[in-house]
């Protein structure tokens, strides 16, 4: 067996993580499972790639940043994406779950972003066609790096965006006081009141965490495989998994949820093949709920 | 007399439209008092400081907190306002560090002051020093509501509103929170407790209040409400001290 499936795996874990991040985040924090976040990933790519082909229109051909397959271009409209994002997320709770929510019925939550997902996919169909693109046709050399492991320069610089999100947002949940009050709410939304707590702004600060990320992990899927209108929606299985592998609420859970389900994706499809990569998930997520509902870093509610 | 601090007027509250809970229950506390008010089980008395506290839907009448009118003010401005809440159940985050409950409630501080006012707190309730790290959940009862009163008092607020604290204690503990509120009082804290416990929280009270369905009916000062015919009257006949163990929240 070659050990190529471990970059893979961390690969697709990566992805799974940052999205399965904002999973958790919303879940904890909002009490309702978000099945439009994944199309909040397609939709921050292909803004992340309007805004490179607007770029491009403007100042021409622009050479990629030495080893990489992308230039600056790319990173300007990934920072424009992420806050396009946000917002989208912000504007889809203003406009949809936070007049429901106001209603108390999770469920209801539930079904509406069921139907704010299906209608997110369909307009991306109708504006870009479901035809795959990609933000570059170049084909990047993968280097060996030793025990029959060879990975691209792409696949090393996302693997450490990765990294450095992940720690910062661990370090704004566990060091600063937005992060505390994130907390305060998952745990006990009466009392993070009564200490002073506004929910409405820390709902906000949740939704531009969730929708930035989402947007990164897009746009990941976007340089590593392909960008399509369901490249979003078939990340929420692996997500939701990760999430509920980790344990809701955490930050390192969710992200080492995402990493074990990439790596248990790629070794199957190595070992089995390709077509049982969708399996794994649902194999994960419901040994989880078996064995360890709570997750790996989970708590049991009081 | 001393200022009041905290005047409540005939206030009516519910969790639902035409289910009045609290009907009409006036109240007033004085500079560096301890009000109690006290009443039998599902009398109303949670759902009255939670009215106050922002916490359930007021109806009719008005809460003033340092002449200021407080009444449609939301929860989570209450702080700011100077009233801190002390709820009767759930008063902690369980999953958080005892430092991080501190710190989580520092909002309204400068930044800069509240490394020291942390200290402060430590040093007024010791026993949290070496639970610093420790996950609030895993406090004893004693400890989780002396961490509740140290988040509460950590802002400087004008009044400090408990709910039962002594609810669910152990005897041991139970006199340890009396004597901590007596404590808190004489630094110059104002207090509004609500009691199950109503020799002890007389016995600690300036003045007190009789809560009977949602509204005040009797009214007097703390030492002298114990041996009251009244108080005993309007608890059904019940001394008071065992009229109840203390119910849901
Ligand atoms: N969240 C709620 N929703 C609806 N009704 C409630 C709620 N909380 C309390 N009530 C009702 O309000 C009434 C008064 O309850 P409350 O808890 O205020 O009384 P209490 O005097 O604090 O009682 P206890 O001594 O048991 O703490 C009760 O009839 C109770 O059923
Ligand atoms: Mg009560």
């Amino acid at each position: 067996m070659s050990l190529q499936f471990v970059v893979d795996g961390l690969l697709t874990g990566s992805m799974i993580g940052l999205g399965a991040i904002g999973v958790t985040l919303t879940y904890s924090i909002l009490r309702f499972s978000n099945f439009a976040h994944g199309d909040f990933m397609a939709w921050g790519t292909y803004a992340t790639l309007a805004v490179v082909s607007a770029i491009g229109a403007t100042f021409g051909k622009v050479a990629p940043i030495a080893p990489l397959s992308f230039g600056w271009p790319l990173l300007v409209a990934l920072v424009i994406g992420m806050a396009f994002t946000a917002i989208l997320a912000l504007l889809l709770d203003k406009v949809l779950f936070s007049r429901l929510r106001s209603q108390g019925q999770a469920i209801i939550v539930v079904m509406a972003s069921f139907g704010a997902s299906m209608a997110l996919r369909s307009l991306l169909e109708f504006t870009f066609t479901s035809r795959p693109t990609y933000f570059s046709r170049a084909i990047q050399i993968a280097m060996p790096v030793g025990f029959g492991i060879r990975i691209t320069p792409d696949q090393i610089a996302l693997l450490l965006l990765t990294a450095v999100l992940v720690l910062g947002v661990h370090l704004l949940m566990t060091r600063t006081q937005t992060g505390r009050s994130m907390q305060a709410l998952s745990q006990n939304a009466a009392l993070a009141r009564i200490v002073g707590i506004d929910v409405a702004s820390v709902v906000r600060v949740t939704w531009v965490i969730g929708g930035a990320l989402a947007c990164v992990a897009g746009v990941m899927i976007g340089i590593l495989v392909q960008i399509r209108p369901f490249m979003g929606f078939d990340m929420l299985l692996p997500m939701f998994a990760a999430a509920i592998l980790g344990g809701i609420g955490s930050i390192p859970g969710a992200v080492l949820g995402g990493l074990i389900i990439g790596l248990a994706e790629a070794g199957a499809v190595q070992l089995i093949g390709a077509e049982w990569r969708a399996a794994v998930s649902f194999i994960i997520l419901m040994a989880v709920l078996f064995v360890r509902p709570i997750g790996l870093f989970g708590v049991r509610e009081r | 007399m001393s200022e009041t601090v905290l005047d409540v007027r005939n206030l009516e509250a519910g969790y639902e439209p035409g289910v009045p809970i609290v009907r009409g229950a006036s109240i007033i506390v004085r500079k560096s008092e301890i009000v109690v008010v006290l009443g039998p089980n599902g009398a109303g008395k949670s759902s009255f400081i939670k009215a106050i506290a922002g916490l359930v839907p007021i109806t009719g009448g008005t809460v003033f907190l340092d002449g200021k009118d407080i009444t449609a003010a939301p929860a989570h401005t209450m702080v700011r306002l100077g009233l801190a809440f002390v709820p009767q159940t759930e008063n902690i985050f369980p999953l958080m560090s005892v430092e991080d409950n501190l710190k989580v409630a520092c909002g309204i501080l400068e930044r800069r002051e509240i490394p020291a006012r942390i200290e402060e707190m430590y040093a007024a309730f010791p026993d949290l020093v070496r639970q610093r790290s420790t996950a609030a959940g895993n406090l004893s009862g004693g400890q989780r509501q002396m961490l509740a009163v140290a988040r509460a008092l950590i802002v400087h607020p004008k009044v400090l509103v408990l709910d039962e604290p002594s609810a669910g204690l152990s005897p041991k503990f139970v006199s340890m929170v009396f004597e901590m509120l007596a404590g808190i009082r004489k630094s110059g804290v104002t207090i509004l407790l609500v009691e199950q416990n109503a020799k002890a929280a007389l016995a600690i009270g300036d003045r007190a209040y009789v809560l009977v369905e949602g509204k005040d009916r009797h009214e007097g000062i703390a030492s002298e409400l114990w041996n009251d015919p009244v108080v005993a009257e309007l608890y059904l006949g019940q001394r008071p001290s065992h009229a109840g163990k203390g119910g849901a929240a």
